[in-house]
């Protein structure tokens, strides 16, 4: 027992030195790079996802990547600790603004825009164009619509309905779909973010406007003004008519794709990124919803006319998330060729198409880029176009400001708020902020 | 002739009857409520996400094992199984006889530093993961060990010591002065009294902490996910976190991943309940 306790210590002091060799000796050979990627090995992408990191492995030999893949709260939590510490990977996964607020606000990234240059013209100007923090942080590889309605064809022709043109269409399915045992619109709205990013971003875009958001950030308008209380109305109305239930905020993020295959209601609200969900999975083989039944039962819209709007068949997209490079490589240095050969590659018409193909994005920044192997879902995502594109709220406003706007969307329906005491309450938020910045 | 009367079980009385009877029924309930979950995460573990969505409570229509071999590969849990169990392995034989030897000093060769230095382990008892989270992974880069094994096995050691010191020093204050002082006087070194009287001696103790800190290592995903860049380093339940989450969609996949994880500790108590139960038993702490 005495010998072990001994060898124990000995190693307890010994392993530190060799793992310090170790990291030398790495040091000394090939251009290593840090990466954190952010994956949800639960989607069927997952494993085309593995394919297009192990291509650049074989293709770029002299690059060795330190390769490091976590999801969801894990990611964000690792990516806290990285920035908190100072020792942020060389190349990352980024939002473009939100849950990558810290990286920008500490200016742990670095501007991109003199190294995307060269290739400006290879991409559309969202993707080469600084961001709300003001630099080029990350290459957005697509652009989002984060509002989609999903609509199940079939089972409107089931009940005697058919596809709304009005809101007031959808209020008068309600009777039809509850006698049916559905809902009209299902929304995962758990998460307070999913009814804020994927439906009121979109009613504000309708009914207020990019103008007014504008308005409000140059203190010529305030949020306590009608078209923004028009609009959070607007999301309380559609639980008071019933078209949403109160039940939504009992949904997981998670589980909404599989209720909505599920027939469980007419309609899904959700963001176009969750077409990778319904497609064949490579790795199974199986499809949430089989590409014949998408065909004919299924179809992509915007949402119908809401009463009151101003931007007809508008929606809100965003600049999709992208691959950023730590502020703290040396301009000019070997390391950060290697990491802009990364993030080139990342961006490559290559890798965007395999993306396409798994119905991870609808569209992607780089001009030119299409893929032929889709199915239906993903190629009535790439031609949903809305008339105009409106921002996301939580793409355009401070954490401090669209948080109380989250919380006053589910306090609506939980019937603890009207529109006027969450619309004072963001105004009150905004105020503080303001203040603070 | 003595007539041997038979032993009568005394008649019980009504209340006392549908007291055990409610004693039998709350019994009951905690137990569905513990295993229940259990079998219900095995049972939808086999599966599709979207027959989860319709069937959530029943058994499979159409079982499928598919989810298995797909969270396996996906997850790479061969690898993680490994680490985890080199984790789990070294740092609870470490905390047990660190905290013994350590608890021994403690209980028995008192000085002015006793106390302080006593105090200082046992008030990490109250530390909370997230507090230290920062500090830890700063220092673990300043020293070099970030993204070792050791590096890992330091803080899940030193992490692991207070209750471990806690637990040992009430137990050990308990084996009588006595046994040591004879030791003494026979020329004993401490080292040889701790290791031929107090050791053995602490095995009930020493078995209720290897099960504490063996059930919270397997599971403990914090510290490895802050600490640890390389895949080939991570253990089980960072591997678990890559299917479950609220953004994650696919159940099957997700169910199958947690029972992989959750199996090893299953076994493990089946295999060691009956000394599971004693060694929590006789290790509780004596005042």
């Amino acid at each position: 027992m005495k010998r072990l306790l001994f060898v124990l210590l000995a190693l307890a002091m010994v392993l530190p030195v060799f793992a310090a060799a170790e990291k030398d000796q790495a040091a000394e050979g090939p251009i290593t790079l840090r990466v954190l990627n952010y994956a949800d090995a639960t989607t069927p992408a997952y494993a085309v996802e593995k394919e297009i990191w192990d291509t650049f492995r074989a293709q770029n030999p002299d690059i060795v990547l330190e390769y490091e893949e976590l999801f969801d709260e894990a990611f964000h939590t690792k990516t806290e600790a990285y920035a908190a510490a100072g020792r942020l990977p060389d190349v990352m996964f980024m939002w473009p603004s939100g849950r990558s607020s810290t990286l920008y606000n500490r200016n742990l990234v670095k501007d991109l825009t003199p190294l995307m240059a060269p290739v400006k013209n290879e991409f559309v100007p969202i993707a080469t164009s600084p961001g709300q923090f003001g630099i080029l942080g990350q290459i957005p590889q697509s652009t989002t619509n984060t509002h989609v309605l999903y609509a199940n064809l079939g089972l409107l022709k089931k009940l005697g309905l058919s596809e709304p043109k009005t809101y007031a269409d959808l209020v008068a399915m309600v009777p039809a779909a509850r006698a049916a045992g559905v809902e009209v619109v299902l929304i995962p709205a758990k998460s307070d973010w999913v009814m804020q990013s994927c439906l009121f971003s979109m009613v504000l875009g309708r009914i207020a406007g990019d103008e007014f958001i504008n308005d409000v950030l140059a203190g010529k308008a305030n949020f306590t003004d009608k078209p923004f209380v028009d609009s959070l109305a607007f999301i309380k109305r559609l639980y008071d008519d019933g078209v949403i239930s109160r039940t939504a905020l009992q949904i997981d993020y998670g589980e909404g794709p599989a209720l909505f295959a599920s027939e469980k209601s007419l309609f899904y609200i959700d963001g176009a990124w969750r077409v990778g969900e319904f497609i064949t999975s490579p790795d199974s083989g199986v499809a949430l919803i089989p590409p014949a039944k998408q065909q004919s039962d299924f179809k992509l819209m915007n949402f119908p006319v809401i009463p009151g709007e101003k931007n007809a068949n508008s929606s809100s997209v965003i600049a999709g998330t992208g691959f950023g490079m730590n502020a703290n490589i040396e301009a000019g240095s070997a390391k950060e060729a290697a990491a802009w050969r990364l993030i080139s590659y990342l961006n490559s018409a290559e890798v965007l198409k395999k993306r396409l193909e798994t119905g991870a994005f609808s569209n992607v920044t780089r001009i030119g880029v299409t893929a032929s192997k889709m199915e239906p879902l993903q190629v009535m995502n790439a031609q949903l176009a809305p008339a105009k594109a409106t921002y996301v709220v939580d793409g355009i406003l401070d954490a401090s400001v669209y948080g109380p706007i989250n919380i006053g969307l589910q306090e609506m329906a939980l019937g603890t708020a009207t529109p006027e005491q969450v619309a004072q309450t963001t105004q009150k938020a905004f105020e503080e902020w303001e203040i603070s910045n | 002739m003595t007539q041997i009367q038979p032993m009568l079980k005394p008649k019980l009385s009504i209340g006392a009857i549908i007291a055990r009877v409610l004693l039998v029924a709350i019994l009951i309930g905690f137990t569905v409520m513990t295993i229940y979950p259990i079998i219900w995460l095995i049972i939808n573990s086999f599966k599709t996400s979207k027959e989860f969505q319709m069937n959530r409570l029943g058994l499979p229509i159409a079982p499928t094992f598919i989810n298995y071999p797909q969270a396996w590969k996906i997850g790479n849990f061969s690898m993680l199984f490994v680490n985890s169990i080199f984790y789990t392995g070294v740092a609870t034989l470490a905390i047990v006889i660190l905290s013994l030897s350590t608890s021994f000093a403690f209980a028995k060769i008192q000085s002015k530093a006793t106390k302080p230095l006593y105090n200082s382990f046992v008030i990490g008892i109250l530390l909370a993961l997230e507090s230290i989270m920062v500090p830890l992974f700063i220092m673990s880069i300043v020293t070099g060990v970030y993204d070792t094994r050791i590096g890992i096995l330091i803080p899940y050691i030193g992490l692991g010591l207070p209750i471990g010191v806690y637990l040992g020093t009430e137990f050990i204050k308990s084996i009588p002065d006595a046994l040591i002082e004879s030791a003494r006087l026979e020329g004993a070194s401490y080292l040889r009294i701790f290791f031929s009287i107090i050791l053995p001696m602490c095995i009930p103790v020493a078995m209720t902490l290897a099960i504490l800190t063996v059930t919270s290592l397997w599971n403990e995903f914090m510290l490895v996910n802050i600490l640890a860049s390389r895949e080939s380093l991570k253990s089980l339940p960072v591997g678990i976190l890559k299917f479950s989450g609220s953004l994650a969609s696919d159940y099957g996949k997700q169910f199958a991943a947690l029972v992989i994880g959750m199996l090893p500790m299953l076994i493990f108590y089946l295999s060691f309940r009956k000394q599971i139960q004693r060694g929590l038993a006789a290790g509780a702490v004596k005042g």
